[in-house]
């Protein structure tokens, strides 16, 4: 009997003591730095399979359960892929135009997309966008409870590997102007074409619109809620993994400006609403703006958004009704309480049911621009210092 | 000191912190001010010393059967005595309760005064309290969290809730009635004495449950008819120019979504009636005093302040605007 223990204590001090020799010489091989991690030396083909492996397997099982919302939707695609080319092209890379070779010599290098999407299913690519990689440069999504933005550019991935340069230029480009600059110009300020502070991709500009129902129009908005919103993406209040990145390179001068110009263009028009059963949901979305609902204590949409207002409250009318819908989400999931003004919507948005959601909605697509225009004379007064 | 006798010290310690509680008189039902509260006091002392002379017989019957003599023990062990003592006397003892209790607390008019009763509609909401005070033509006027009651007049408060159940009690002036939904209750009692009492919501009904009160002043019906001309009467007078700054605040900065102000166009329903809001003795459903520093403070900060109320905070103002906001709302008088 005592043998046996003793041939078991045995047995475990040789245990304890080659695990206390592995941690000593793993130490004193990292303190001796004789592994060399340059990475302009490569992995060993062993290692890079192992590390591509692993990688794989953790982003599979990772993304078990993941449902995906219908991605062949054009407004997501398109909203996807400009987002891709001032956020994602840098390191990608894109069609018709290859990365930089400073990220080419990365390592890992970001894989050109075209190519490696098609190894990864649509819950995989969300869960590597939305979470981003270890061990790699690729970053995590900028605002973690965005699942929207994600599913956009995920939509747009899934769209890449049929898609030609032309048809990716069109897209990405949206209605901006082509800069032409002599030698001079582009030695003093560069090409220029740097896309992720190029409003008028999306939001369009004197004789263009925003490019799609899930860009908010920003024509004729009232000015002090653009620097507003401007100021609250650039420090992280208000979250948006597309617009945060945007605002952060914008610093005061540039927010004022772009507001100003914003503001003091005419209102692009709203509707008429066609989608089927439109009447009804008309009918439903005007009960709603001006008499509030009853039941769940949610006042008149019109007492805050119509009319003689503040000047930071958004004017809404003519606004794409899936852009409100989608905000109005965003506020039932608790994701813009975090400004002044989102905690005061915070507080009656998560009372409206779907349905009213997609009402009232409509009903501001619906209404018409005049009231924006009417009171573009406020902004004098109210521009923020 | 042994243990026992420290224990004793405690017992009767704690004893007197009780008694000297229910002495506090803005919220007890030992102070009542009205004859059906004062029934109810009543009832509280009678079955409080009849309570207590029943336990000092059974102890003193435990400490017979403990240590008395033989004889004694044979008297209390007899068949009679444990009928008559353990059936009969509880069952006559407690009926009485029963039917005197049942008698007491049953709901309907004031019996104790003539004139014509006051009536006022009171809804309970999460978590504040609606109150329309109805007058003879058929109109009437609404404020909120406050009660103002005439002496030696009946009133009659029709209970009704906008959502859950909530329950009326204000000890000093009656019982606590239900509000339930779909359904109407009558609260009907008499105030006799003035002064300034306070009630509470006495059902649980959600987070702010808690922090759900109101004040409640009784005042000679001379001085009361002075106050309904003044509470009915619309939102007016001359305002100062940082009061009217205030005020057109609150018209842009979205308060009229909610509230209702009389005399202006805010026409909110919502939240409560803000017409006389200067006057009241206490913000938010009693739960903070009222002055232009608390005004500002439940602005700005109310849900650290009553958390999970109706009214989000309004961070949006700058300091003079603040100002501004709050002293036009403590003008409101």
């Amino acid at each position: 009997m005592a043998k046996r223990q003793s041939q078991f204590q045995n047995l475990g001090m040789w245990i304890a003591a080659g695990i206390l020799i592995l941690v000593l010489g793993a130490f004193l091989f990292a303190a001796s730095g004789i592994y060399n991690v340059a990475a302009s030396r490569g992995h060993l083909a062993a290692i890079r399979w192992f590390l591509d492996f692993g990688m794989r397997r953790s982003v599979a099982t990772h993304s078990i359960g993941i449902a995906h919302p219908l991605l062949n939707d054009p407004d997501l695609v398109q909203l996807g892929a400009a987002h891709y080319q001032g956020g994602c092209a840098p390191c990608h890379g894109a069609p018709g135009a290859a990365s930089n070779p400073i990220v080419q010599h990365m390592l890992p290098s970001p894989p050109d997309l075209a190519k490696a999407v098609r190894s990864f299913t649509p819950q995989q690519l969300f869960w590597v966008a939305k979470h981003g990689l270890k061990y790699t440069g690729m970053p995590a999504w900028v605002a973690s409870g965005r699942d929207d933005e994600v599913w956009a550019i995920v939509a747009f991935l899934v769209a890449l590997p049929d898609m030609e340069s032309e048809q990716y230029r069109r897209l990405v480009e949206g209605n901006a102007e082509p800069l032409r600059r002599n030698g001079r110009e582009l030695a003093q300020f560069g090409k220029g074409t740097e896309a992720i502070s190029r409003c008028v991709r999306c939001h369009g500009d004197e004789t263009h619109g925003s490019v799609n129902a899930l860009v908010p129009k920003l024509r004729g908005q009232s000015l002090a809620y653009l620097e507003l919103s401007l100021r609250d993406y650039a420090e992280g209040l208000r979250q948006s993994g597309i617009m945060q990145p945007i605002a952060a390179t914008l610093d005061k001068e540039a927010v004022a400006a772009l507001a100003q110009y914003y503001a003091h263009l005419p209102a692009e028009q709203g509707g008429p609403f066609k989608v089927a059963g439109s009447e009804e949901r008309l009918k439903r979305g005007t009960e709603i703006a001006s008499k509030g609902i009853v039941e769940s204590g949610v006042p008149p949409c019109l007492a805050c958004h119509g009319g003689k207002s503040a000047p930071t409250f958004p004017k809404l009318a003519g606004q794409h009704a899936r852009y409100l819908a989608g905000q109005l989400r965003l506020w039932k999931r608790g994701l813009r309480e975090r400004t002044a003004q989102g905690a005061i919507m915070g507080a009656i948005a998560p009372h409206l049911t779907e349905q009213q959601i997609g009402d009232v909605a409509a009903y501001f697509e619906n209404l018409r621009t005049e009231t924006l225009q009417k009171s573009a004379a406020n902004d004098q007064i109210g521009a923020l210092p | 000191m042994s243990g026992r006798s420290a224990l004793a010290k405690l017992a009767i310690g704690l004893a007197g912190v009780f008694a000297l509680e229910g002495c506090d008189a803005i919220q007890s039902a030992l102070a009542p001010y009205s004859p059906e509260a004062a029934k109810i006091a009543l009832l509280f002392w009678v079955m409080s010393i009849g309570g207590g002379l029943i336990v000092t017989l059974m102890a003193i019957l435990t400490g017979i059967a403990l240590l008395g003599g033989a004889s004694a023990r044979g008297w209390l062990s007899r068949d009679a005595t444990i009928i008559g003592g353990g059936l009969v006397f509880p069952v006559v003892t407690l009926t009485a309760m029963l039917g005197y209790g049942l008698m007491l607390l049953a709901e309907g008019t004031a019996t104790t005064s003539e004139g014509e009763p006051l009536r006022i509609t009171i809804v309970g909401e999460r978590w504040w309290w609606r109150v329309f005070y109805h007058d003879r033509a058929g109109k009437g006027f609404e404020t909120a969290n406050e009660l103002t009651l005439p002496v030696e007049r009946p009133v009659e408060l029709e209970l009704l809730t906008a959502d859950v159940i909530h329950s009326l009690w204000v000890p000093n002036l009656a019982g606590k009635l239900d509000m339930i939904p779909g359904r109407k209750n009558i609260l009907a009692f008499t105030a006799t004495r003035t002064g300034v009492s306070r009630g509470q919501c006495a059902e649980y009904c959600g987070g702010a449950h808690a922090l759900m009160a109101f004040d409640v002043v009784t005042m000679a019906q001379a001085e009361f008819v002075a106050w309904h001309a003044r509470a009915a009467s619309p939102a007016g007078g001359t305002r100062t120019s940082q009061e009217q700054s205030g005020f057109d605040l609150f018209m842009t900065r979205g308060c009229p979504a909610c509230h209702t102000i009389r005399g202006t166009s805010a026409a909110g329903r919502i939240g409560p009636d803000l017409t006389h809001l200067g006057s009241r003795r206490s913000l938010g459903a009693g739960t903070l005093p009222n002055n232009i520093g608390t005004i500002a403070a439940w602005i700005v900060d109310n849900q650290h302040i009553k958390p999970r109320n109706r009214m989000p905070a309004f961070q949006i103002f700058d300091g003079r605007e603040l100002l501004e906001l709050a002293s036009f709302l403590a003008s409101l008088q």
